[in-house]
């Protein structure tokens, strides 16, 4: 899970969102005109409204969702025009390396959908808070390895790719989205595990724009790299800063890399298509239960984060 | 796309009674004002570049090549532009985007004889199922506007006589499915553009390569006129309307064909749903497409840069997602 992740990619876990995306998340200005009903319009086009049939299943209404939450936020470009300048990238390939304790690791493959920008998120953490983690220690697993559950495989290529050629001018990987969109339970990830995911993806994307400009030399980074990254399975939604200060992996001291985790945020309670009838008497009508605006809300800020 | 055949220029004329006019009407061609073309040439130009150049991928699936590269640049084009127009066209800050939509239609026309079977000899009227899949479509809460008056005639419709089940369109009715792409209940129920990509066996080069040159404008007509009269038709049945009560105000939608590279435009304007044998012997009425021929908007994509971009194919598009009705 998250605690296995945060020994592999060397970082400090801070709970809740940074102070930075919580402070865009509660100004008035980064709102939209009537959010909360086009929010619950999402979710019921998600939900209800997408297919013919009563009740789409995860697969049809995760993805919907997701695009309708992003066509949303894409709506803000109203106001800040610089929001124009992010391109969505569907199916791209990542590709990181680096050892931790002469253990080789590796991220790759094809897994979520990036969102880059013409600019970098600036750092969220100040010097102090990066220099404190110096004192963290990482918590270790003994006996049981850290490498437990990880794939092991002979590559012969150790790559570090970000996926895109040079000169891409969207050259900034700013949030990472993973949708956890499979019908059957077992084949989705469980919230915990999906968090470690988008850690672990966060991270390889962070080293693999850090490597490109700053040499694959392991060392401290002077402008830390900040990749975000969204989770969801169509309900709840795990939102992640990730900052990466240090290249320098292989000694478990020196400088970690700190990561914010806002876990488990249910966008709605229960969705009910068809109203649910005991003896003749509609008991529960159809519509949406227990919506919760703030977690749009913290959607919205992290995708305005570094523009704003 | 719907799935067209090259020899059926004529079939989807008669049956949904549109007679068509070779260019689009002026009330989509008003110039809008100070609006900065370098800007949208250059997201355009980046949506164009991140495709096919900049983003690291595997090669294409066998004939999949339109999911490839043409796919995902329409989705990002059409997405980032209509995100940069909000503020221009408050419709589209009200719109929503479907990904890979469904739009269904079905609708009687016209008579037979029942051939086969137990009903032998009795007449049936003639049943018809567009099943259609945009690439993309913005739906809106309001109505665009009225192109012509609802009563205006443009032309004649052709007539076939064969059965439409000779022509490799209409070839078997499985389901009676009528469907904007969301359900009656959501409040963005009139279609404002659709998004189609041609499926890779409509390849132009296939078209050169057996000389049947003539017929690649075909399948773009072909396409635009029968997705747009099934999603109008639709959207008026939503509304209450249907072949018996006839719309009492037009139904405009406007469509862009593509293949990734070449762009056709076409506006529709649905006059009349009634069809049917009873209903079609005093209706004077008729629904009207405008459209465009398939022009490029690029040259070629070499070394990290556009070459020959096309402004007014660009501009064509633009003007589309900024149609709104006059009072907004």
């Amino acid at each position: 899970g998250v605690r296995q992740a945060l020994w592999l990619t060397k970082t400090k876990l801070v709970e809740g969102l940074p102070p930075s995306v919580l402070s865009i998340m509660d100004n008035p200005a980064h709102q939209l005109e009537n959010q909360e009903e086009r929010v619950k319009h999402a979710i019921s086009h998600a939900r209800f409204w997408n297919t013919r049939e009563v009740a789409p299943n995860r697969e049809y209404y995760c993805p919907v969702l997701f695009e309708d939450l992003l066509h949303l936020c894409r709506l803000m470009a109203m106001k800040y025009p610089a929001l124009a300048k992010r391109m969505l990238a569907r199916k791209y390939m990542i590709a990181a390396t680096w050892e931790r304790e002469s253990i080789l690791l590796q991220v790759r493959g094809q897994n979520g959908m990036l969102l880059n920008s013409m600019a970098p998120i600036p750092p969220v953490a100040s010097k102090e808070e990066i220099l404190a983690t110096e004192e963290h220690v990482l918590e270790t697993f003994y006996p049981i390895a850290p490498t437990i559950d990880l794939q092991e495989v002979n590559v012969y290529k150790e790559l570090n790719d970000t996926g895109f050629r040079d000169g891409y001018p969207y050259s900034h990987p700013h949030t990472l989205f993973f949708l956890e969109s499979a019908n059957i339970r077992t084949n989705r990830f469980r919230p915990e595990q999906l968090r470690a995911k988008m850690l672990m993806f966060a991270f390889g994307n962070a080293l693999a724009k850090a490597k490109v400009l700053y040499g694959n030399d392991p060392k401290v980074l002077e402008q830390p790299v900040v990749v975000q990254s969204v989770g969801t399975d169509g309900q709840q939604f795990q939102f992640m800063v990730f900052q990466l200060n240090t290249t320098d992996l292989v000694a478990n001291e020196g400088i970690k890399n700190l990561v914010w985790i806002d876990s488990d945020q249910n966008l709605y309670e229960k969705a009910q298509c068809v109203p649910e009838v005991k003896k003749r008497v509609v008991t529960k009508p159809a519509g949406i239960y227990g919506f919760q605006p703030d977690t749009f809300k913290k959607f919205l800020a992290l995708y305005l984060h570094g523009t704003v | 796309a719907a799935g067209v055949a090259p020899e059926d220029a004529k079939a989807p004329e008669l049956r949904t009674a549109a007679s068509e006019a070779a260019k689009t009407p002026d009330s989509v061609v008003e110039t809008e004002p100070y609006l900065d073309m370098g800007e949208l040439r250059s997201l355009v130009c980046d949506a164009l570049l991140q495709e096919s150049f900049y983003q690291n991928k595997k090669r294409p699936v066998l004939y999949r090549d339109q999911d490839h590269t043409p796919g995902p640049f329409l989705t990002q084009l059409v997405s980032t532009l209509a995100a940069y127009l909000s503020n221009r066209n408050p419709l589209l800050a009200a719109s929503s985007l479907d990904l890979k939509p469904e739009v269904n239609y079905y609708w009687h026309h016209d008579e037979e004889v029942v051939v086969h079977g137990h009903r032998k000899g009795r007449v049936d009227p003639v049943r018809f199922q567009i099943d259609d899949h945009p690439h993309l479509q913005i739906r809106v809460p309001k109505q665009l506007p009225e192109i012509v008056q609802l009563e205006s005639d443009l032309g004649d419709v052709p007539v076939i006589d064969h059965k439409p089940s000779k022509l490799p369109l209409f070839k078997r009715q499985y389901e009676n499915k009528v469907f904007i792409g969301s359900k009656v209940a959501d409040p963005c129920c009139y279609g404002h553009t659709q998004f189609h990509l041609l499926p890779d066996r409509l390849k132009r080069k296939r078209f050169i390569e057996v000389r049947l040159e003539d017929q690649i404008e075909v399948v773009y007509r072909a396409n635009g006129i029968a997705s747009l009269f099934a999603w109008t038709a639709a959207q008026a049945m939503y509304q209450g309307f249907w072949s018996e009560a006839d719309v009492t105000r037009p139904f405009v939608s406007q469509a862009v064909v593509t293949d990734g590279k070449y762009f056709a435009f076409f506006c529709y304007q649905l006059n009349t749903l009634a069809l049917t044998v009873e209903t079609i012997k005093n209706n004077p009425r008729k629904n009207i497409c405008w459209g465009t021929d398939s022009k490029p908007l690029y040259d070629v994509v070499e070394d990290g840069s556009v070459k020959g971009f096309n402004d007014e194919v660009l501009l064509m598009l633009v003007r589309f997602l900024l149609n709104r009705p006059k009072e907004l």
